[in-house]
This record gives structure tokens, C-alpha cells and sequence, in this order.
């Protein structure tokens, strides 16, 4: 692979990592100072040049930049909750396999598995400070950015495919649809756009 | 711009990761301890059972029944769904207004408001935070921690045991007495037969299926009951309810089903069947006893040598003192059960052996206790009690009893109350003139009305003050009547604390909720077979704890050590540690009469049988000699009429049995001219109580278009238009709620059934769901007790009338809401 290539695929997995990163807990004071500090606008105003995440950027910056308060960060603390720690039905739990199957789907269903079997097979596992099913969609996104590295793009294109974008518009209109707020809207949006520009791209 | 150009640009701000976020880790590296998959099948048990566990990948994956169930529930099924349930409750949560603004929150939401996930330090702390505060401002009347139910199965983890274990370190509080199930029984019977009668073992089946000429199922079934019980099942007794069917059918002995509706058990044994109409049971079994007493057919013998008062129960029988004669003709208006067929009925009673069952709903309702009284003065009539075959049960449709027992000692558990000479951190006892103890039903009353004094049981109760509640293992958004009235209650408590494992209503309508773990996730002990004390039982852990969910012993384990009392309250032992030491003992107090391996071999087994039991007659002791074997009652005699009673001077619950009118009663009785229909609410087929209701794939199994089925009558239902599958809109002036129709032949005009355990999930008019923490929200799925009444069933059991109550209904026509039942708390916009 050329210097080019890492480097681009360095930048599509800094892009699956945080988006990763946003799903897989609440912000806490330190991220929100990260993610509003120097280098992180500069890479937000960069994923910001394409018309097809600039409104969803606009949204997220818009709002870490009004979160001053620790009030502030337990409301978005709240909208989190609600959408993802809770129930399915009025919340948008995000496992993988409560959106696929026509059965009733119970949580550690088929995908977890699925997604067990592809983390072996690339030496990793679950970090054991997250205790969620592994078909939770910042272990998929996470997963993404690590083939993003390290497979080629059959590969890539196949997983993002059988594993992500089979269910991601359901599970992305199930936040629009019950979010108290706009950030995870505007992530989860992010999110779709993203994924079904990798798929154009690696297609 | 290109792709290439774009990605490019990317990497150049140099931004990589959110630091410490990431999700995934080297292989190993980080590998949590815990249960690896091993071939074969492990064992663990329930109340639904027994059952054999396989996994793949540390899930699981394939249940079956115990080797030796041969009568297992089809609810073993609904097993996996309650572990990996989208409901679970996945880490510590905290209500954010609470979190916010503590004790002084806005309540008004409480039900429908927004929670935020917080750290176990922090949840206990706050709990903790909370106890100082109710225990500082108010004192131990201020904090209910009584509120107590059917848990999960395990003497190590019984979270009734942890949590009152726990919170009585940190100080005192308001306890119960009794119990939703039986709390009218277990209060007369003492007075009557001398001891609750309910919980006591009974008569062994063999000995029924040989001697018995006539069963009575009285508004029992336990074709349907005996799917569930206390411990693990082991589902013997429907081998024997099995032989019974042969009999039946061979005409050797005969079953009369004395119900309003043809039960699950009238259905299998295909009996008969003698309709009475709701609630007017007492009539007929006065009618019954007439019958046997101006024809001179009752046992004077056994009357006068074995119970006390009959002359004083002969004045109101013949209406010398009230001027009504409860003779078969009186009682035929009243109960719809033809005169003729009360003298044939009182014929066959006295004519053989007659074994009277009876069931426990007739008692959770107004004067519930009178059936129960009435029905043991009649089996004192009949001479029976203490004959094998013969007498009165009030239990054979509940775990195991009538199964014969093993005899063996059965394992402790873990303790629940302080160690010996060990005080409270707050040790104060002032519970400023209100009582410690009230009835268990009468919390919200106590919420409601503080410093109201009531009669219970020949006392006085002066209700405390209640501000804080704590539960655990429990849900009284099940259990508890009218849901309307729960939430004008709930909106005056400053802090409610939930342990528990999927989001119950309960858990909605608290401020701390804290995730315990199944019994598949953790190691336990259990008697096998409740009353037959089958064997002792290994569950297995299964899987780890899922998410941030831990076992009941560890959750309190971390509170004990916020009061810096870990090792008291764990006596310095690990869960091993306990395991063994609760085996150990049980082996040792067997030593010598069942043989037990080491703990070792045990686990490795998963399984110690004890052996068959021996047949035993309830009451035989009694019948032999009452002097040497006196009942428990003040005279040790059968107490027809109880003087203890009688000086209570209660208007509702006289010195002998009595028939009263009710509040409420349908087929002509008061209130039937504005909701016609009567609602019973039994013990559910497909659960226990509300456990397993939250499984979805096998709730399928039994909903009718997501809801809980109600049960109608074809005539009732054609009247308004309902067909098999509609949706209909069940409602009085308590409240109202949706269900699916079942039109079935089971059920009489006039009668519906709405099966108790199903959750609360209350909407708003526009069919939302931040509507549903009003009061007036209308339940979506079909909780029947949206609709019951919350009274006492008299002044002197003062327990639940969970059973029945008037309704109407009708096909629902408007925009049909989601269920909203069966997810954590729902968001409000504010």
C-alpha cells in the first residue's frame, strides 16, 4: 500500500473512531474539551467541505460549542440515556440485532455473535471497560476504522455492507424519530452519510 | 473537492481519536475472568423449574427441562428473553431531575422522566445520601423498605434478604405483614384452624386419589398454578392430577369445579362443573350447611368433639338473629346456583369422602376472608379433617404441597436481618407514634393519609409518614391495586430506590435504579421442589453479568461498605464462601438420614436427590387425639365461632362467618347497573405473576396484536359489536385500559378475564407516551389493575382485593396506541 493510500485510511479511520467514540458513551467535561479544541475543529471544518455532512457538522459543532454548563452535559447525558441505554421500542437501542430478523429480537442475538468471530479473527476483543453486546454500533464503526487499515476494499465493502448499512437507515430514523434533542440526530445522520460514502467510494 | 483530496485534508488537522474511548482492545490482553464455555449442559433452576443450559460464544444458547421434570412449563421457553431482554436494566441509573435537585425534585413527572446513567459509586452513594437524609430529617417512619414479593429463586441471593439486610445497617424502617397472595387467609385461618393453612403442607395426593370419592375445586386451578412455585418446580404434582384425569374419566372419583368460569384444570380433567356467580361463594357454602343441618345429616360428633362455637354460628344460620334463613332457595337469587342442585350438591359432600380445595383468589377480595371460614366450618360439618381424602386444603395448587415430602432439612439462606448485639448506624427506633409494622397492602393508604389510625387484626395501625421507598427483586407496579391512585402517591415520595433486572413499572417510577443480574449470572443454591423437597439444587452461573448488572449480593456488599461495614455484612465469606457454607450445613443437619457427597462433587453434579417422600394426612394428629395434638387456635379446637373475633367488634368481620354485601358486585349486585360487567384477575397461565411478561418471543405466544388477552363471553362480546382479535377498551371510573379480545366459551355472560402480571404501559389520550404519567392515562397493554380497588378486604386482615372489581367495556375505535410496557423510561418534552 503507498504512503498515500495509509494515509488516507489513517483518515477514514480517524473518522469511523470518532464517530465510534460518540456512540459509545455520554461526553463527559475532558471530550467536550477535545472535541471543541483546536485540532478538532480544524478536522470538523474539514469533514465539513463535503455538502453531504456539512449540515450534520454544523449541528454537532453548534451544540458542543453551547455546552458550557455541567447541567448541559447531563441533559445530552439524558437524551443519551433515553436513546440508547433503555428499552427498543420508544428509544433507538443501538444493536445490530434488534434492527435485523423478522423475529422478535433479543439483545446478544446472532450479530453479536457475528461480531465476536470477526473481532477474533483480528486478535481483538471488546475493551473490558465496555459492556455492551459487540454488535453495538460504536463496536462496528470501531471495526470498520480498524479494516479500514488492515483489509482490502472487497473486503471493507463487504463487511460495511452485510454488517452496517443493512440496518443503519432503520436504527438512524429510530433516533430522529424519538431523540429529546438534536447532537445524536445529527451523529447518527453524520453516520449514514458517512457510511454510504464509503460504500460509494470503495464500490 | 475529490475524495482523495477531502481524506487528505482530514489527516492534515492532525486530529486522530478521542482519547480513551476506544471500544476495542488487543485479544486477551483485557479478557475479563468468568465462565467459559464447557461441553454438556449445565444446570440451574427457577420458579418456572429446573432446566439444562448450553452455550456458544458465553451465550446462552439451548434451554431444556430438568432430566427428571417430566411436566415441564412451556414458560422454560420465555428463559432467554428474560436475560437478554432489550429491557434490561443495563447500568445505574439515576432520574436527572433527581440527580439535580435530590429530595426537593419535581415528583409531578416521576413515571415518565428522564434518567441518566451514573457510575455504581455513585448510585450507592446517593442511595446512601438519601437514607441519611430520611433518617436525619424524619427518622425510620419516614422509610419503607418492606415492600417485599416473589424475587428470583436462590437462598444466596434472595434480593429480599440482601437489601433489607443492608438497609437495616443503615437504620430502621417500616416493614409488612403478609402478603398479596393470601393475606385474608393467612389472617382468619390462624383463628380458625390455627395456623395460615395456605403455606402449610397438605394432604399427599396419593392419599387423595385413593380415598376421595368427591373433589372440590373451590374457584381453584391448579392445572394452571402448579406451573410455578417458590423454589424450583419439579412439576410432580401433575403426575398425580394426571391419575386424577383417569379417575375422572373412569368415574371413580368424582371433581366438581365450583367457579364461575370453566378454569384450565375443569378443561383437563373434564369435570363438572357447578357455575356460581362472582363473589357469592359465602351463600352457597351457607346454603350448603343448611342443607346438612335441618336435614340432620351433618357429623355431630366431629362437630362437638372437634371444634368450638357451632351453637353461635346455628342462630344466623337459620336467621333467629337476623331474621334471614340462609336456606338453598335464599341462597339461589343470590349466587344463580339452583336449589336443587345446593341439596345435590350437599348430598355428595356428606355421602362420601370429600376432599375440599380450595383456591386462594376468593379471599383477595372484599370480606375475603369469609369464604375461607365458611368453607372450614363446612369441611367440620362434612366430619372429614384428619381422614385421608377428606378435609379441607387451601394450598394444593401451589408448590408442591400435597406432593409427599422427602423429609430431609432443607439449606439456609443468606441472612436477613442484622447479626446479634449489631446496631443500625442510625439507631433510632422513634417512629413518633406510628406503626412499624402495617399491613402490606395498605402503603399507599399509609402515603395517602399519614397519621391515620386503622383496625388490623385486633390492633391498632397508625399510618407513618412515608417518604422513602426501597425495592428490590419486587414490583409493586404489578401487584398493588388502582394505578391511579399509585401515582397520586408516588408523587408525594421524595426518593424511591428499584433493584431489579428488566424495567418494570417500578423502576419507572423511581429515582434510582440499580441493575441486579439474572440467576443465570451468578451461582446459587435452591431447594428443589418446594414443599416436596425434592433435592437441593446447583444454578450454575451461566453467563457473566451482563452490562454493569451485578448479583444482589455484590450490589449490597458495595452499599454495606459505603457505612464501612463490608465484612459484617458479609462475615468476611465470599459467594463460594457462603455456597459451601450453606451447603455444608444443610449436609450436616442431614447427617445420618439423606446422604449428601462434598460440596465439590455436588457442583460438579449440579444435583442431590433425596429420595421419594412418604405419604402424610393434614390434620390426622388432631383428629387422633385434640388434646395431646391441639390446633393452634386459643382453644385448640376448630373455631366456628371465635370469641377473639367477636370482641374485635368489627363491622366486617364478625365472630363467626358471615355473608355481606359488597362495594362492588356484578350479576345484580351493587354497582352493576353502571358497569355490569364483573373483572376477575387470577394468577396468570403464562407467567409468574409479572415475571417473564417482558420475555417478547414467548409473550407472543399468548397476546392478542401485542396485548394482553381478555377473555370474553361470545354473547357479551356480539352484544357490543367485538369479534375474536379486536382491541377493546376495558374501563370504570378507576381507570382504563386496552386488550385483545379472546371470545371463549370458558367464560360467562357477565364475566371477564383479565390475567393479573401483566405490565403497566400508560399512554396519554393523544396515544403518547409522556402522557402516560398522568393520572387518567389509559394502559396500553392490559393491566388489570389499572382498574381494581384499593381497599381492604376487611378491618381485620386488611389485605388486598387484587381479584375482582366492576367494569365495562367495549371495541376500541380510535387511533390504537403503541404498547409502551416494555421499555425503560420514556422521555417528556418539556
Amino acid at each position: 500500500m503507498s504512503n498515500s493510500n495509509i494515509e488516507m485510511n489513517n483518515a477514514r479511520n480517524s473518522v469511523y473512531q470518532l464517530l465510534s467514540s460518540l456512540f459509545a458513551k455520554e461526553l463527559n467535561r475532558a471530550m467536550l474539551e477535545e472535541l471543541n479544541g483546536d485540532n478538532a475543529q480544524a478536522f470538523w471544518a474539514q469533514l465539513a467541505t463535503q455538502p453531504e455532512f456539512e449540515h450534520y457538522v454544523k449541528t454537532i459543532v453548534d451544540t458542543l460549542a453551547n455546552l458550557n454548563t455541567d447541567d448541559d452535559l447531563l441533559e445530552l447525558a439524558a437524551d443519551y440515556c433515553g436513546l440508547f441505554l433503555v428499552g427498543n421500542k420508544h428509544s433507538a437501542s443501538p444493536y445490530a440485532s434488534l434492527y435485523i430478523g423478522d423475529k422478535e429480537p433479543t439483545i446478544f442475538g446472532p450479530q453479536h455473535q457475528q461480531m465476536l468471530t470477526f473481532l477474533q479473527e483480528k486478535q481483538l476483543q471488546l475493551h473490558s471497560d465496555f459492556s455492551e453486546p459487540a454488535d453495538h454500533i460504536a463496536v462496528i464503526l470501531a471495526y470498520a476504522g480498524h479494516l479500514s487499515l488492515s483489509a482490502d476494499e472487497t473486503h471493507q465493502l463487504s463487511y460495511l455492507k452485510m454488517n452496517l448499512a443493512n440496518w443503519l437507515s432503520n436504527f438512524v430514523a429510530q433516533v430522529k424519530k424519538t431523540d429529546q434533542g438534536v447532537f445524536y440526530t445529527a451523529v447518527a445522520k453524520l453516520t449514514l452519510a458517512w457510511v454510504n460514502s464509503e460504500i460509494e467510494w470503495l464500490s | 473537492m475529490n475524495r482523495r483530496d477531502f481524506l487528505k485534508g482530514l489527516l492534515s488537522t492532525s486530529y486522530v481519536v478521542l482519547s480513551g474511548t476506544s471500544v476495542l482492545a488487543p485479544l486477551n490482553a483485557l479478557a475479563k475472568a468468568g465462565a467459559k464455555d464447557k461441553d454438556g449442559w449445565l444446570t440451574t433452576g427457577s420458579h418456572f423449574g429446573a432446566f439444562k443450559i448450553k452455550r456458544k460464544n458465553g451465550v446462552i444458547d439451548q434451554v431444556k427441562p430438568f432430566d427428571t421434570d417430566k411436566y415441564p412449563t412451556d414458560m422454560i421457553n420465555g428463559i432467554r428473553g428474560l436475560v437478554y431482554n432489550p429491557s434490561r436494566v443495563r447500568y445505574p441509573m439515576v432520574r436527572l431531575d433527581f440527580l439535580l435537585k435530590g429530595h426537593k425534585s419535581d415528583t409531578s413527572k416521576r413515571g415518565d422522566f428522564r434518567f441518566v446513567r451514573v457510575t455504581w459509586d455513585k448510585a450507592l452513594g446517593l442511595f446512601k445520601d438519601s437514607l441519611d437524609q430520611i433518617q436525619t430529617n424524619y427518622g425510620p417512619s419516614a422509610l419503607h423498605a418492606g415492600q417485599t414479593g416473589w424475587r428470583a429463586t436462590g437462598q444466596l441471593h434472595s434480593s429480599t434478604s440482601h437489601m433489607q439486610r443492608a438497609v437495616g445497617m443503615h437504620g430502621n424502617y417500616v416493614k409488612k405483614i403478609g402478603d398479596y397472595s393470601t393475606g385474608a387467609g393467612q389472617t382468619i385461618l390462624p383463628y380458625v384452624l390455627g395456623s395460615t393453612e395456605v403455606y402449610a403442607q397438605g394432604t399427599s395426593w396419593p392419599l387423595i386419589l385413593e380415598n376421595s370419592d368427591t373433589i372440590i375445586l373451590w374457584a381453584n386451578d391448579p392445572y394452571k398454578n402448579l406451573q410455578v412455585g417458590w423454589n424450583a418446580e419439579t412439576h410432580e404434582a401433575y403426575g398425580y392430577l394426571a391419575q386424577l384425569k383417569e379417575k375422572v374419566k373412569a368415574g371413580k372419583i368424582r371433581v366438581i369445579s365450583i367457579d364461575p368460569v370453566a378454569t384450565k384444570t375443569q378443561n383437563y380433567l373434564g369435570c363438572e362443573n357447578i357455575y356460581t356467580n362472582p363473589q357469592t361463594d359465602v351463600p352457597l357454602m351457607l346454603a350448603i350447611a343448611h342443607e346438612l343441618y335441618t336435614n340432620d345429616l351433618y357429623d355431630k360428633d366431629f362437630v362437638k368433639g372437634y371444634s368450638l362455637g357451632f351453637d353461635r354460628f346455628v342462630p344466623y344460620l337459620m336467621g333467629t338473629d337476623d331474621g334471614i334463613e340462609k336456606t338453598p332457595k335464599w341462597a339461589e337469587k343470590i349466587t344463580g346456583v339452583s336449589e336443587s342442585v345446593i341439596k345435590e350438591l350437599a348430598k355428595t359432600m356428606i355421602g362420601g369422602r370429600t376432599q375440599i380445595l380450595m383456591g386462594w383468589c376468593i379471599q383477595r377480595q372484599q370480606h375475603g376472608e369469609q369464604p375461607y371460614w365458611m368453607a372450614a366450618v363446612l369441611a367440620t360439618m362434612l366430619g372429614q379433617i384428619g381422614l385421608p381424602g377428606g378435609g379441607i386444603s387451601y394450598g394444593h395448587h401451589y408448590s408442591s404441597i400435597g406432593v409427599p415430602s422427602s423429609g430431609a432439612a432443607a439449606p439456609g439462606g443468606f441472612p436477613r436481618n442484622l447479626d446479634e448485639g449489631k446496631k443500625p448506624l442510625f439507631d433510632n427506633d422513634d417512629f413518633k407514634g406510628a406503626s412499624k409494622v402495617i399491613p402490606v397492602a395498605r402503603w399507599i393508604d399509609a402515603i395517602l393519609e399519614p397519621g391515620k389510625t386503622i383496625d388490623a387484626n385486633g390492633s391498632k395501625v397508625t399510618y407513618p409518614d412515608i417518604k422513602m421507598m426501597v425495592f428490590s427483586g419486587n414490583n409493586p407496579w404489578n401487584h398493588h391495586q388502582d394505578r391511579n391512585r399509585m401515582k397520586q402517591a408516588f408523587q408525594k415520595l421524595e426518593c424511591v430506590v428499584t433493584v431489579d433486572i428488566n424495567w418494570t413499572a417500578t423502576c419507572r417510577f423511581s429515582d434510582i435504579v440499580l441493575p441486579a443480574c439474572t440467576t443465570l449470572e451468578r451461582n446459587d443454591i435452591d431447594i428443589y421442589g418446594s414443599y416436596a423437597n425434592r433435592g437441593l439444587l446447583a444454578m450454575q452461573k451461566m453467563v457473566e453479568p451482563l452490562f454493569e448488572s451485578l448479583s444482589d449480593f455484590e450490589i449490597f456488599t458495595r452499599f454495606a461498605a459505603l457505612l464501612g461495614r463490608e465484612k459484617e455484612y458479609t462475615r468476611g465469606m465470599t459467594e463460594t464462601d457462603w455456597l459451601k457454607k450453606l451447603y455444608d450445613d444443610c449436609k450436616a443437619a442431614n447427617e445420618g438420614k439423606f446422604a449428601m457427597p462434598e460440596f465439590e462433587q455436588f457442583w460438579r453434579d449440579g444435583y442431590v436427590h433425596f429420595g421419594e417422600g412418604k405419604t402424610w394426612t393434614r390434620h390426622a394428629d388432631f383428629r387422633k387425639d385434640p388434646e395431646i395434638n391441639p390446633l393452634g387456635t386459643p382453644s385448640g379446637l376448630i373455631e366456628i365461632f371465635s370469641r377473639k373475633i367477636d370482641r374485635y367488634n368489627y363491622d366486617d368481620c364478625k365472630g363467626h362467618p358471615t355473608w355481606m354485601e359488597k362495594l362492588e358486585r356484578s350479576h345484580g349486585g351493587p354497582g352493576s347497573d353502571k358497569f355490569p360487567i364483573w373483572m376477575q384477575s387470577c394468577h396468570p397461565d403464562k407467567r409468574l405473576h409479572s415475571q417473564m411478561c417482558e420475555s417478547q418471543e414467548f409473550r407472543e405466544t399468548y397476546t392478542v396484536k401485542g396485548r394482553e388477552p381478555v377473555y370474553l363471553n361470545p354473547s357479551d362480546a356480539k352484544e357490543r359489536g367485538i369479534k375474536d382479535g379486536d382491541i377493546v377498551r376495558v374501563f370504570n371510573d378507576r381507570g382504563q385500559l386496552l386488550a385483545g379480545a379472546v371470545v371463549s366459551n370458558n367464560f360467562p355472560r357477565g364475566v371477564i378475564r383479565i390475567e393479573e402480571g401483566a405490565w403497566y404501559g400508560p399512554v396519554g389520550e393523544d396515544g403518547s407516551v409522556e402522557g402516560g404519567a398522568k393520572v387518567g392515562a389509559i394502559c396500553s397493554y392490559g393491566d388489570p389493575n389499572t382498574l381494581t380497588q384499593d381497599i381492604g378486604s376487611s378491618k381485620l386482615a386488611q389485605a388486598c382485593s387484587a381479584y375482582t372489581c366492576l367494569v365495562n367495556y367495549e371495541k376500541f375505535q380510535g387511533k390504537i396506541p403503541n404498547v409502551s410496557s416494555f421499555n425503560g423510561p420514556m422521555e417528556v418534552t418539556t
